[in-house]
């Protein structure tokens, strides 16, 4: 239901991007390139290193056009791949640096945010630092899962191959989650 | 079809088109929901909760500005056109390839920056090599001793001379604007003379050092090497505009100078001040065939005066009314501008001065 002719378009691009037309990586990459720059910077602020990964993804992704029309979703495939790169980069440079922090041990930066909710006036300081705490209390995981949710618009099946968990834990951590939020606008302090 | 009745507030929080709604508020949606709420007047609050939760979940996002994204893109194209390996899967040597290909970016990065650290243009921010640094963009340079004609790809020609070196972006004078924004750029280091296909609607930039070439479509000549101390545009046809680059649209706006033909315009690197000049020897920008019956018989001033205005593009400028009873009888034909000039001030006993490009006629005018 969502989106039919996104879905119809993006399915074109992959048509002629196996047929050689660069065009078409070109507008895959436009329209992408915000989406998966903003996920990557949830795991690292180096911002050379996130272009480049997108860059690599989008090498490979032409290297292997042959089958570009197998991709069923290119948000979930370019999301997956930049993911992967970005932490591989991340774990290579910290075996040089002598850390030995394993690949899965990866964080997720949270940069939740109240600001815009305090300026629209949506609700007060007062509220707004409650909230801060509560996401705050959230795990990384959680923090992902939503952004993925939230602001990737990817669905249980898609979050759970992406953060390799079983769709179930997607749904508990996700349901953890959302059951705190709730509880927090049933607060007093939320229906003033 | 969701059964929406059954649904608790996470169950609303969670579900994707539910989320639309309040992310995206589109038309269609609204007319879904407030029906729905409608039909189902006891659900508004368990809604309204929902609501409030799905728009309280805000991430910092950065927004990556468009060009931004188009140079990523250009980096792309650039790279795969010039990666022709065959598409296969590779495992273990594509790690091995990588490490040699990182190494040889680097070698030449270096190799051009110490170059152009050498030429001293490290500390100025419009510098030719700055200004096509971090961008994707087609280069030639003419190290021959002949001008060196190269057509670009909207038909328009370029005559670079020796030792100079022209950029401009792939994409250059694309149908979609709409991606690669509707103006032309060329990137100049040393001179060139242009010959600009008519486009009003795709102005063509030459950015020179620190000044900028705005033109509609046109033919003209701009010289800005490295050590010059001035850059010289000059105009053959048409009409152009020069600014100097600047940290705001509005300062650059201030300083934009409208060059006509004939004109030259110098700018002084060092005091950054412009000054428009004309050519010594003007080119008419009209067909030999009218410049070829410029024969006058007790002609009137001002018809004289006109005629050669529009032979060269030049304006000459003169008080009407001192000179209205003046005419002239001569034979300007085969002369060239300034020998013309100086025949007319002769006959009517007046001199002229060249005052920022145009030529002022200062007479006591005629009996």
């Amino acid at each position: 239901m969502l989106n039919n002719n996104d879905t119809q378009l993006e399915a074109t691009w992959l048509q002629r991007l196996q047929h050689n037309d660069e065009q078409a990586l070109a507008a895959i990459m436009r329209k992408y390139y915000t989406a998966l720059y903003n996920y990557a910077a949830r795991f690292t602020n180096d911002e050379a290193l996130i272009k480049d990964c997108i860059q690599e993804v989008f090498i490979s992704l032409w290297q292997r056009r042959e089958n570009a029309t197998s991709i069923l979703s290119p948000r979930y495939y370019l999301l997956r791949a930049v993911k992967n790169k970005v932490l591989k980069s991340l774990h290579q440079h910290n075996i040089r640096t002598g850390s030995m922090e394993s690949e899965d041990a990866y964080d997720f930066l949270q940069e939740f945010s109240v600001e815009k909710l305090i300026i629209d006036r949506q609700m007060s300081e007062e509220q707004a630092t409650i909230l801060r705490k509560t996401m705050a209390q959230l795990s990384k995981r959680q923090h992902e899962l939503i952004y993925l949710k939230f602001y990737q618009h990817l669905d249980h099946a898609q979050i759970a191959g992406l953060m390799n968990l079983s769709r179930q834990s997607v749904y508990n951590l996700l349901h953890e989650a959302i059951q705190k939020l709730r509880n927090l606008y049933q607060a007093e302090i939320f229906n003033q | 079809m969701k059964d929406f009745r059954l649904y608790d507030i996470a169950d609303f929080v969670i579900d994707e088109d539910f989320i639309r709604w309040v992310h995206e508020q589109r038309e269609e949606d609204n007319l879904f929901w407030n029906t729905w709420l409608q039909q189902h007047p006891d659900k508004h609050l368990v809604i309204a909760t929902a609501r409030r939760i799905v728009s309280s979940i805000q991430f910092q996002q950065t927004t990556i500005a468009a060009p931004e994204v188009e140079q990523e893109i250009s980096r792309l194209l650039h790279t795969i056109s010039t990666q022709q390996t065959p598409a296969a899967p590779r495992t273990a040597r594509v790690i091995a390839f990588k490490w040699w290909y990182a190494a040889a970016v680097l070698l030449l990065s270096l190799t051009g920056g110490w170059y152009f650290y050498f030429r001293n243009t490290s500390s100025r921010p419009f510098a030719y090599a700055s200004m096509v640094a971090s961008k994707q963009l087609i280069e030639h340079t003419n190290t021959s001793d002949q001008p060196l004609v190269l057509a670009l790809p909207d038909g328009s020609r370029l005559t670079l001379a020796s030792k100079s070196r022209v950029s401009y972006a792939h994409t250059f004078g694309s149908d979609d604007t709409t991606r690669y924004g509707a103006s032309r750029d060329v990137y100049l280091l040393g001179e060139a003379f242009f010959e600009v296909t008519k486009n009003p609607n795709r102005p063509f930039r030459v950015f020179a050092n620190e000044i900028v070439t705005k033109v509609l479509g046109t033919s003209f000549t701009v010289r800005s090497f490295e050590k010059d101390t001035t850059i010289q545009v000059t105009v053959r046809t048409g009409k152009v505009s020069v600014y100097a680059q600047a940290a705001t649209p509005a300062s650059a706006k201030m300083s934009e100078i409208i060059l006509t033909p004939n004109q030259q315009l110098l700018y002084e690197r060092a005091a950054q001040k412009f000054q428009k000049i004309l050519l010594n020897n003007p080119a008419p920008i009209v067909p030999a065939s009218i410049t070829r019956t410029m024969i006058y018989d007790d002609a009137p001033l001002d018809k004289v005066f006109s005629d050669l205005s529009k032979a060269y593009g030049i304006s000459i400028v003169f008080d009407s009314e001192v000179l209205k009873k003046c005419t002239v009888t001569a034979d300007l034909t085969n002369e060239s501008f300034y020998q013309q000039l100086n025949l007319i001030c002769s006959a009517i006993d007046a001199q002229y001065e060249l005052i920022d490009g145009q030529v002022v006629i200062e007479a006591n005018g005629c009996r």
